[in-house]
């Protein structure tokens, strides 16, 4: 049964429904976001504004190591229209606590204003708020910070040795993972072949349209409330905490984010504007401009990744051994739980018996790294594949064979000891892609060279299962028949809004149009978590399923005894509830039910499935479950300068079922974007910790017209555990990328890469080596 | 980030505009497109006082006259793109100027700003070297005329005296059996080059080069004459193995500066290869063989 849907308005699939195709219906489901984004009008969080509000502006280290003598802060004090300047001495608790790891790694309190050591270049040493913009730069270039330099460590490598300058009092060896399974010394020794490789990615941007931004205010009843682009509504009780508040005087109201991939999941300017609001009374509006995002904003980990694998001669895989180091630049972040999802992921999609990975993140003076869509999940994809495709080169297999050969099944042990307990796509979304490139393309020139590559990818969905996850939801009807729906979720533009109307549409029969989704307010809407590691339709997704199925159970017996029939028969459609040709308008329920006392409401919460993990022995559960994935691609390489042009691309992931395809086929289509440009031009290039540019038009995210047309193909074979059987799609589909270009640039010109980003540069060097001495380049 | 504040006034003759500039002092500068003028003030990179805007100074005018093509200097880069008159005299602006920015830009920005501007990967910069153009300026002291192979100096500075406006640019437009070829490599669709390369080709009856130049943009301080290292092709007819020759010649020799995204041994590899594949297409041109590409045609 073929299951992509040809739809591109479709909706929703119905479970017990056997062909997605035929349970598409209803009007197009646009949620309200797409035409507004599209339009222009849609109001981003710097477009909000007040009467008489302040301009906050941060004022940044300006060297990567180093010890602040002191502070002079008279001069941007006197510039007139400064309303505010502070210093850590202003901030009342000077740290920000975060244990990521849920399992207990030591965390390092992280000052929102450096005290008295600077640990990376543009770490925040000051606010200022004044009546103007102008104002407020002026200042900022005025505040006087007498710096003794220290010696910095910029390799993390280097940053393990005994004697590298400790950044921390602890050392710069942050955190350690270990899991293994059987015994992978023994199975080493029983290979035909042992394949060593070491793959190198690199630091990255999240590169968002829109940059870190917001306003704060007192509202009248004396909460301190920010309306920010964040990811996490939830910080309200870390900023309280900052500001030795109670909890309950917070309010953290998330707007419609231009994007957030990660890099709005640790605070942004939240601390800076509740600093400047408290102090002031004032209403503050902050908004970084591109140069401090790409200077100060967290990045992705770099990893070093060394795979060394068994496998026989006919290539199955019987020893998998990884080490991974990753660089957490200055600070911890989620650093300790990023290098935990590297470690239980490294091995794939692939079976593994006998296996051991070991991951460090370390802690150096570069700019820290946190959150990135892929969370080190995406990163070890980069190394497996790669990983197996030499494996094939060597035993001179058929890539796509050594891989059906290692493919998991559901059943199947991960290196942490856990069943895969789902099923598993990748071998169809494999022979998928193979099948979807069609014809190869002629060389457009005579040095251009055609080749073609792909790589699979297992990402897991959902938080580690250890962190108990929770999601509450609140649905409700108007006396005329429309819903309610509550929801802590915030909106990063992948339409989480949007999906839990489809959601609850489906359940309770009420059409989108007449559904008002109220998200992202710490202080009205039922909390959900924040948005990230692809949780937000499994979390909120099954919380709102729960709450619809909840609310209907209370309409039923209303709209039965009404309509003179079992509940069971009724179904509720297009916002009308029938049995046969008899039926009520969702009005006349909600009215009904409310006369009789049952109240059309319902709040309730989602427990996800949780379970124990080991941290001595690297043994236990880990994700809840992973979407699976292929890609492939078809580049065209000029062998006179290196350059790599996209000619195809497509990518297959089995997302269990689509709540809606259309997003469904814009995540995969941007993450593939993010993808290439990670792959090939993408690199916060940092020298001693200092950036070589923080201009924007030097950070090379591909643009439209450096990408071909990413064919997106959602297919929906194996049931996951999102609402109705869907799978997370944020993150997943940002793997595959980088290591089936690198596949597709040796089938071009025979060099393969084994560095992030694949420059033109590095290429032609590769080229270049491979021909060795007697070699000259063509011009 | 927020420019420094600055006053602005609009010009509605050329002579207005150096009239204005002279009454506003030291600081005041000339916009046109502000392609590039206002992302530096943004940065802070440039903090005028007094803006002159040119943009009504003159007619966007293209004019073909006497073997010459004139061009106003608000000829904006999509006017060039889409104009037949260009494209029929002076093919190697068509062809340079799509390589200018984004469609935004090249809607927006001037040559009289690009020449203005200094920018040492600016194509018309190096086009207007190759092809021999002649910049009009108007100053204080009255009009003259600059060949715009002595009009840059290096990064950001050009031979223009201070006060004095661009006014126009002139092309010669040679007959014959002649061929020009512009090539170029950026990193990124759109983005400032790594390395340009143009080339003009004239033929005899034969085949024969009757004459070569060759123009490298982008890696040093301004763009570079080198048609001396191609005089070996004078009198030959241009084949692979000659142009290679010259064009790893041109590379060996030529002044490479740094680059944020590229080391310098690679960009003077570029340079060998695009020379060669300008040379070569030009001379194709010019033989009025099928346009055969000698690029990869990597850019859109
Ligand atoms: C995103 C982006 C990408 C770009 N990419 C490229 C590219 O790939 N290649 C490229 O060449 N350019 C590029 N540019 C720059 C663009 O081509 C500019 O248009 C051009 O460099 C300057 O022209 P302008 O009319 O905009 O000049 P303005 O920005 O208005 O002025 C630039 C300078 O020239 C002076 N000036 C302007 N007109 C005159 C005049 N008539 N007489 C004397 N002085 C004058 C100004 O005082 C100022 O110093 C890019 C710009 C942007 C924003």
């Amino acid at each position: 049964m073929s299951t992509e849907i040809a739809d591109r308005d479709a909706t929703i699939v119905a479970p017990e429904q056997a062909s997605p195709d035929a349970s598409r219906r209803g009007a197009p489901v646009h949620h309200r976001d797409f035409v507004e984004k599209v339009a222009g009008t849609l109001p981003y969080a710097d477009d909000w504004g007040f009467p008489g509000m302040l301009h906050g502006v941060v004022v940044r280290a300006q060297l990567p190591s180093a010890r602040i003598v002191a502070i002079d802060t008279s001069a941007a004090r006197a510039v007139p229209g400064v309303r505010a300047v502070l210093t850590a001495a202003d901030v009342p608790h000077n740290g920000i606590h975060d244990e990521a790891s849920g399992l207990g790694v030591d965390a390092i309190q992280q000052p929102v204003l450096a005290a008295d050591r600077v640990r990376y270049d543009g770490e925040p040493v000051a606010v200022i708020a004044a009546e103007t913009p102008g104002a407020a730069l002026e200042a900022a270039g005025l505040v006087d910070v007498e710096y003794e330099e220290l010696p910095g460590v910029f390799d993390p490598e280097e940053a393990l040795r005994d004697d590298a300058p400790a950044i921390h009092a602890g050392g710069n060896r942050y955190v350690d993972w270990r899991s293994s399974i059987g015994d992978v010394d023994a199975a080493m020794r029983s290979a035909d072949l042992v394949v060593e490789e070491t793959y190198r990615s690199q630091r990255v941007d999240h590169a968002y349209l829109e940059p870190e931004a917001g306003i704060g205010w007192i509202d009248s009843d004396g909460v301190l409330t920010l309306r920010v682009s964040t990811q996490v509504i939830e910080h309200a009780r870390e900023i309280a905490e900052i500001l030795k508040l109670p909890h309950s005087r917070v309010r953290v109201i998330a707007s419609y984010m231009g994007g957030g991939f990660g890099g709005k999941e640790d605070m942004t300017i939240e601390p800076f504007l509740a600093l400047l609001v408290w102090r002031t009374r004032r209403p503050v509006r902050m908004v970084w401009t591109r140069q401090e995002s790409l200077l100060a904003r967290y990045k992705r980990h770099p990893f070093t990744m060394r795979y060394r694998t068994g496998v026989r001669r006919d290539g199955t895989i019987v020893a998998q051994d990884v080490r991974i180091v990753g660089d957490a630049g200055a600070y911890p972040l989620l650093s300790s739980r990023v290098l935990f999802a590297a470690t239980v992921n490294a091995t794939g999609p692939y079976r593994v018996q006998d296996a051991r990975v070991e991951s460090t993140a370390v802690f150096t003076n570069n700019v820290p790294t946190s959150a990135f869509r892929g969370f080190g999940a995406m990163q070890v994809v980069f190394g497996y594949e790669s990983q197996m495709d030499r494996i094939a080169e060597l035993l001179g297999l058929d890539p796509a064979e050594v891989r059906r050969r290692n493919f998991v099944q559901r059943g199947d042990l991960r290196v942490t000891g856990e069943p895969i307990d789902t099923g598993v796509g990748v071998g169809e979304c494999m022979e998928r892609v193979l099948a979807e490139l069609g014809p190869p393309s002629r060389p457009s020139g005579p040095h251009s060279r055609i080749g073609r590559g792909f790589a699979c990818s297992m990402q897991p969905y959902g938080r580690s299962v250890f962190f108990a996850d929770r999601a509450s939801a609140w649905i409700g009807l108007e006396q005329d028949g429309t819903m309610v729906i509550r929801a802590g979720v915030t909106d990063l533009g992948a339409g989480q809004a949007a999906s839990l109307a489809n959601i609850a549409g489906e359940i309770l029969g009420v059409t989108v149009d007449r559904t008002s989704v109220h998200i992202g307010d710490s202080a009205l809407t039922p909390l959900t978590g924040g948005t990230f590691a692809t949780r937000q339709l499994y979390m909120s997704g099954n919380a709102v399923l729960k709450v619809a199925r909840s609310l209907r159970s209370k309409l039923e017996p209303v709209a039965a005894a009404l309509l003179e029939c079992e509940p069971a028969q009724l179904s509720f459609e297009d916002n009308r509830v029938s049995v046969g040709d008899r039926s009520l308008t969702m009005a006349e329920v909600a009215q009904a039910a409310e006369h009789q006392g049952v109240m059309p409401y319902v709040h309730e919460t989602f427990e996800a499935e949780t379970g124990e993990f080991d941290r001595e022995t690297g043994r236990g559960r880990s994700f809840p479950d992973y979407t699976h994935g292929a890609h492939a691609a078809e580049v065209e390489v000029d062998e006179s300068t290196g350059q790599v042009r996209v000619l195809k691309y497509v990518a297959c992931h089995d997302v269990g079922r689509a709540i809606s395809m259309q997003r469904v086929e814009g995540q995969i289509q941007g993450a593939v974007a993010q993808g290439v440009g990670y792959a090939l031009s993408e690199d916060v290039e940092l020298v001693d910790g200092v950036p070589s540019s923080t201009l924007f038009a030097e950070y090379l995210i591909p643009s439209s017209v450096d990408l071909p047309d990413i064919r997106a193909i959602g297919l929906e074979l194996h049931p996951g555990k999102g609402p109705l059987g869907a799978r997370g799609i944020g993150e997943p589909p940002i793997g595959p990328s980088a290591p089936a270009l690198a596949s597709a640039i040796q089938d071009a010109v025979g060099v393969r890469l084994q560095r992030l980003p694949m420059t033109p540069e590095r290429l032609l060097d590769a080229l270049q080596a491979a021909r060795g001495a007697s070699g000259s380049v063509a011009s | 980030m927020y420019s420094a504040p600055f006053e602005y006034v609009r010009a509605s003759s050329w002579p207005e505009a150096v009239d204005l500039l002279e009454g506003g002092g030291e600081d005041a500068r000339v916009i046109a497109g502000g392609q590039s003028l206002v992302p530096m003030m943004m940065l802070r990179l440039a903090a005028p006082s007094l803006l002159v805007d040119v943009s009504a100074a003159a007619d966007r005018s293209v004019d073909l006259v006497d073997a010459e093509l004139v061009l106003s200097a608000l000829v904006r880069h999509a006017d060039i793109e889409h104009s037949e008159v260009v494209r029929g005299s002076c093919p190697m602006l068509t062809e340079a100027v799509t390589h200018i920015g984004n469609v935004r830009v090249r809607h927006r920005g001037t040559i009289g700003g690009s020449l203005a501007h200094g920018e040492p990967t600016a194509e018309l910069a190096t086009v207007a070297v190759a092809e021999g153009a002649t910049v009009t300026v108007l100053g204080p002291g009255g009009e003259r005329a600059i060949p715009a192979g002595d009009l840059f100096v290096t990064h950001f500075t050009t031979s223009l005296e201070p006060g004095e406006v661009v006014t126009a640019v002139r092309f010669p437009v040679p007959g014959g059996r002649r061929g020009s070829s512009f090539q170029e490599i950026a990193r990124r669709a759109g983005d400032f080059a790594l390395v340009e390369a143009a080339a003009t080709v004239a033929l005899d009856e034969d085949d024969r080069c009757l004459s070569v130049r060759l123009v490298v943009g982008a890696v040093s301080d301004r763009p570079v004459d080198v048609s001396q290292a191609a005089r070996p092709l004078i009198g030959e007819r241009i084949g692979e193995d000659a142009v290679g020759e010259v064009a790893r010649a041109v590379a060996a020799e030529i002044e490479v500066g740094p680059h944020t995204h590229a080391g310098r041994e690679y960009r003077r590899r570029l340079v060998s290869v695009l020379a060669g594949r300008a040379l070569l297409t030009a001379a194709d041109r010019a033989a009025g063989a099928v346009h055969t590409d000698h690029g990869n045609g990597a850019r859109a």
